[in-house]
Formats: structure tokens, sequence, C-alpha cells
């Protein structure tokens, strides 16, 4: 059952490579379909994990990064749909589907331990994974831009700039990108500071763990601060272009890394 | 019998100075229809006319590529002698494949350019809003457009630019988007200098300005281009704000040096800057493109990518005229089971008439019948003659071309005497036909 939404997102990503090598207006259709239809499975997955457990499977990581692959992919399909861009489909759906091999492999729901019953934890992870899905966009977005740009500055024009908008175009959706991925991410740890104070009287060890100290706490915070260093940098000093997309991509490896190693090895407070 | 036919000239048969003549285009193509419909030749026609074609696709008579050719001279009062060898004539499958070459680019001069696409719809509305068009040129005009559109969206032959300054242009939308808001400087007051300029503002940038060693010159150019001269001295502020440069000047040194440059994309941080540089000698050092934010193209590079973009567009034919191929054979294919139409009728009216006949003949005795069984006399006999031509009519609108169609037509006209009125004097119930689909 879970491996039916792993299957649809791999076949999207094969479709949406074929679209891009060959450029075949129906491949494309069949591509966003297979994607439509992958999200929809998962969206099918999530709703019968929250009927079954009687809440939103949003407890341990695993069903974290299945509920962000799920964002990722309808926060992609709302902007392909509006701007009927497909170029970046391949990254996006090749990233969905490696990151959705850890929760189709390990299906079952944890249960929600009394500690995370507030609203204000489903407002943390939702807003979190928010930040998370726009983030990962602004990483796609950072990487077509830098191959875009050396096949300028190469003087070398093919497969890319055939395929992909312009500079200019691709730089200001990343700062936009970017813009609402720090609201998110700020609004997000915000909220997740008001719910441990409140519930750091509680005797369990991972509450007592929620502190600056934690890696997983650690470099969400840094990861903050280095794209606030790119939202001021881009107002302030105008750093655009190929350095801002490189530090996308960057930023986003952060987060990434936070996501999955720190948050399946290293964390002791956010283990749930 | 009608045939859809085309008859014209083009740039692979005729000299610009015999296009010229020929072009409807001068005095209206609506005219032009008015003018050919008067001499009665045909009801569905269209007149498509461009620097490089004139040609008329129509429906006529067998004497109907004459009486064109002939207007081509009349209308344009030019003798048919000087014309006659340049016209060619394609019919039926070849003028519906010419077209759709035409409609595709693939028949352009420039293989694959876009605009010839919008010149056919155009000739298609002028010959459409004047009456001019029916079944046949409906068809044939839509499925050409929709040619066209196949053959620029699954292939890549209208891909990439062919000329050095629609290179140049199509590089500056791939950096800044849209070019409108964009400041040009332009070094060097010659005639490359004013083309590019020229072609820049067509393109809709915002501010032009152009600098010269000799400063009258830079203010003539300016005038013309409604821009703003600035003396050679104060060149680098105007860098500073620009966002395309492009250096066409004579001097034998580079004029933009890598320190020059540098200086001035200091202040702009990370905004792009696009050099043009279409001088021979060189004006701008190489080693400019290096720097951060900077993309420089000379005009060998711009030549590089015209060549490799022509390249890519002979490798794309192939897979047009595939598409073309197709959907001609499919074109074909309506256009056929339009020809068998009157056989299928005429053979239904017959067996229809023989069977009323029979049945009138048989009244005395049926008579006699109640009412429900001689319902289902009627019902019995229609669904037998149905059933009999069945696979006659089957076979006929699947005949694969068109000598077939008129063999088989032919034969079926002589073995069931459908020409002749000898049939039994029992006035035939309209034969129902049911609509035919393109094979």
């Amino acid at each position: 059952m879970h491996l039916v939404p792993l299957f649809l997102y791999a076949c999207a990503t094969g479709a949406y490579l074929a679209h891009f090598a060959r450029r075949n207006p129906a491949t494309g259709r069949l591509a966003t379909g297979l994607l439509g239809g992958a999200i929809l499975a998962h969206t099918f997955l999530i709703g019968m994990q929250t009927v079954e457990a009687g809440h939103a499977p949003l407890v341990g990581t695993t069903a974290a990064l299945s509920a962000f692959v799920w964002l990722f992919g309808l926060s992609y399909m709302y902007v392909e749909l509006t701007t009927d861009e497909r170029a970046m489909g391949v990254l996006v759906s090749a990233l969905l589907t490696v990151l959705y091999v850890i929760p189709a492999l390990n299906p079952g729901v944890s249960p929600r331990p009394e500690v995370l019953r507030s609203p204000l934890f489903t407002f943390h992870v939702t807003a979190m994974l928010f930040a998370y899905a726009s983030l990962a966009l602004a990483c796609v977005i950072g990487v077509t831009y830098v191959l875009l740009f050396k096949e300028i500055k190469a003087k070398h024009l093919g497969f890319f700039y055939a395929r992909l908008p312009s500079l200019q175009v691709l730089d200001s959706m990343n700062g936009r990108v970017i813009t609402i991925g720090w609201l998110f991410l700020t609004a997000g740890i915000a909220i997740g500071i008001v719910w441990a104070t409140q519930v750091r009287p509680s005797a369990d060890p991972r509450l007592q763990a929620m502190h600056i100290q934690d890696p997983k706490i650690l470099v969400a915070l840094v990861s903050w601060c280095v794209y606030s260093f790119a939202l001021f940098a881009r107002r302030a000093i105008g750093l655009t272009g190929r350095r801002a997309a490189w530090l996308s991509v960057f930023a986003f490896v952060i987060v990434l890394l936070n996501f999955v190693p720190v948050g399946y090895f290293l964390t002791e407070s956010h283990n749930f | 019998m009608m045939r859809l036919f085309a008859v014209g000239l083009s740039h692979r048969t005729a000299p610009v100075e015999l296009r010229e003549c020929v072009d409807f285009s001068r005095l209206g193509v609506a005219e032009a229809l008015a003018a050919l419909a008067a001499r009665g030749v045909s009801r569905e026609m269209v007149v498509l006319s461009t620097c490089n074609r004139a040609e008329i696709y129509a429906v006529a008579g067998p004497d109907g590529p004459d009486a064109i050719g002939r207007f081509f001279a009349d209308y344009h009062g030019i003798p048919l002698a000087r014309i006659s060898e340049h016209l060619y004539v394609r019919r039926g499958a070849d003028a519906a494949r010419h077209l759709y070459r035409v409609a595709a680019g693939l028949d352009s001069l420039v293989v694959g350019e876009p605009q010839i696409l919008g010149q056919v719809k155009a000739a298609y509305a002028t010959a459409s809003d004047n009456g001019f068009t029916a079944a046949v040129t409906n068809r044939l005009f839509h499925t050409a457009f929709g040619v066209g559109k196949r053959v620029r969206t699954e292939t890549g032959l209208s891909e990439g630019a062919v000329s050095v300054s629609y290179a140049a242009i199509s590089l500056a939308r791939k950096i800044f988007g849209d070019l409108g808001g964009l400041n040009v400087v332009v070094l060097g007051a010659g005639g490359m200098a004013k083309l590019t300029a020229v072609h820049l503002r067509s393109q809709g940038v915002r501010h032009v300005t152009i600098a010269s060693r000799t400063f009258s010159a830079a203010e003539s150019l300016a005038r013309q281009l409604t821009g703003r001269a600035v003396p050679w001295e104060e060149l680098d502020p105007a860098l500073a704000g620009a966002d395309i440069v492009v250096t066409a000047t004579g001097a034998n040194e580079p004029v933009l040096t890598r320190a020059r440059v540098y200086e001035v994309m200091r202040p702009r941080q990370e905004r792009p800057l696009f050099i043009i540089d279409i001088a021979v000698p060189r004006d701008v050092a190489p080693d400019v493109g290096d720097l951060e934010q900077v993309f420089l193209y000379n005009i060998d590079d711009l030549q590089g990518i015209v060549k490799e973009n022509l390249a890519r567009r002979s490798g794309e034919l192939q897979r047009a005229e595939a598409i073309v191929d197709e959907e001609v054979a499919r074109f074909t294919g309506w256009l056929q089971s339009r020809d068998v139409i009157p056989t299928v009728v005429a053979l239904r009216e017959r067996f229809e008439a023989v069977r009323r006949a029979e049945l009138a003949r048989l009244e005395p005795k049926l008579a006699a019948l109640p009412p429900e069984a001689r319902e289902r006399v009627d019902e019995i006999t229609h669904l037998l003659v149905q059933k009999l031509l069945l696979t006659p009519t089957e076979q006929l609108k699947a005949a694969g071309d068109e000598s077939t169609v008129a063999t088989y037509a032919d034969a079926l006209n002589r073995l069931f005497r459908l020409a002749e009125e000898d049939a039994p004097q029992v006035k035939p119930r309209p034969a129902k036909v049911t609509p035919l689909r393109r094979g």
C-alpha cells in the first residue's frame, strides 16, 4: 500500500525526465498526471493514517518526512499549474521519490504521546514542513539557475537554454520562495519555543532535552540564520544571481541534513 | 469532378523581381479573391501572398489550374509566358502536402521561421470572411494550422535564433526576461551600431544611450533613435547604469578592458551586464567575460550560435516531414471518403427503391396480413437491405487510393446502373447515410 505512491512518484520522475529530454507535450501531461496521481494516492494514505490513529500522522521523523513530501509535491503542483512551467519537475519529482523511500519502507504510524496533544505542536510541525517545502523549491530553482547561468557563460547554448525560463525570472522566483519559506520557518520556530516552554515541567526526558544544545534545534536555528542572511543580503546588498542561487542550495543542504541524519540519529529531543 | 489543387510560385521557383510583380497583397487579397471569383473558376479558394510566395488554393474542375495560371498573369498585367515556367501546380494530396509544409515552415527560405503560420492563418481568414471557403478548404486550412503547431511543439525545427541579431536578442531575453525596462548603451555610431540599436529599440528597451569618439556622430544617431548621446569621457557612468552594452567602434585596441569593466561592475553589485561586441577587431578584452555576472558575446560567438541552431534545425527536418506525412495521409483519407459518398448514397437509394417496389408489387397479398405482421415484413426487408450493403459500403470507405475509389465507383455504377434513371418508379425514402469517419 505504501509502495503505491512511491511507485507513482518514481514513474512521474521518469516521465518528467522523458519530457525534459524530448519535450513532447503529451509526455509532459503524462508526467503531471502521474505526479498528481502520486500525490492523490499519498493524500489517501495520510487520510487513512489519520483515521486509523485518530490524529494527523506528524509524530516522528518518518511521518514528518512523508508529510513533507506531500506538502512539497502539492506546492510544486501549484507552481506548475499556475506557471505552466514543467522544467523543474525532473528535480522536484526525483527529490520526492528519494525522500519518500524512507516513509514507504517504514509505514507504521507512531502513537502520539500525551505531551504532543497540543494544537501548538501541530502548528509547529506544519509550519516547519511548509517552510522546508518552500526552501526545497528554492533549492531546485537555485540549481536550475546555476545550470542555465553556466550554459550562457560558456557560450554553448543547448539543453537548459531551450528549456528554462530566463535567469531574471528564476532569480526573482528564488527570492520570493525563500521569503515565504523564511516566514514559515520563523513562525514554526517561534511556536516551537512557546510550546517547549509550556511543556517543560513534564518529566519526559525528550522535553528536558528541548534545549539549544540539542543538534536538531541548533541546526534549525543555524539554517534560520542562513536564510535570514540570504534575505537580508538580497535586499540590502543586492546579493542576487549566481551567488544567491548557490546560497539557497547550500542552505537547503543544511535543512536536509537536519531533517534526515540529525532527525534520525543525533537529536535527543525530537525523536517521538 | 471538382478537385483540390494549388497553383503558385515561391522563392524556390521564381526570382524576387517576379515575386514582386505577382504580390497579391499589394492591391489587397480580398480584391484578388473577388476578381478571381468573378471569373467563375471556383467557389472555394484561398490566396496566400507573402514576400516569398504567391499561391492560390482552390477546389475546381479539371481546367481550374490553367484558369488560375492565366489569372496570375492577367491580374498583375504580365504576359503568361513570363510566369508560366515559374508556376507550379499541386493536386489533391500533393496540394495538401504543399500547404502543410508551407505552414510548418519547411518550405520557407529560413527553415522553421515562425511568421509563415500567421500569414497562412491570415490568408485563410480573409478568404473565409469573404465567403470563399467551404468544406474542403476549411478542413485543409484548419489541419494545416494543426500541422504548423505540431511541428513547432513536437520538433525543434523553429528553435534557436538563425540570425546574429536574433541570437543577441534571444540571449538578452534569457538573461533579463522582459526587455521592457532595460538600458542599452551603444559604443560607436556607425552602420552596425545603428542597426543593432534599431533592432533593440524595436524590442522595446527603455533607454538607448550612444557614446562615440566623435560626439556629433553620437548626437545625430541619438536623434534618430530618440536616445541620448554622452561624450566619450563620460562613458563609465553610463556603463554603470547599463544592462546591455553594444560595442561597434572602429578602434584597433580594446575599448573595454577587464580593469575598466571591473570598476564599472563594483557599484552594480550582482546586476547582470550583457556585452555584445560586434566590432572587428574586438572592442572588448576577452577576459572581461570572466567577471561575475558579465556575459560577453562577440560576433564570432553569435555566429557560432547561429550555425549550431541551423545544424540543429536541419536535424529536426525528418521528424517534421514525418508529421506532415501523417497528416497528409489523414487528410487524403477524409478527401477520399468524401469522394465515395455519392456512390454510397446512390447504391443505398437503388437498393431501397428495389425494396419499396417489391413491397408495392406484393401489396395485394400483404393486405390480408394483420398490421403487426406487415410491420414485421417491412422491418425484415429493411434489415436485409442493410445487411447486404454493409460490406460493400465498408470496402468502399476503406479503399486506399484515389484510383481504387474511382474503379469501385465505376464498377458499381455499371453493375447497378446507378447513373441511369430506369429504376422502378417508386419514390425512394431518403437514404440514411451514416456519417463517415476519417480514416
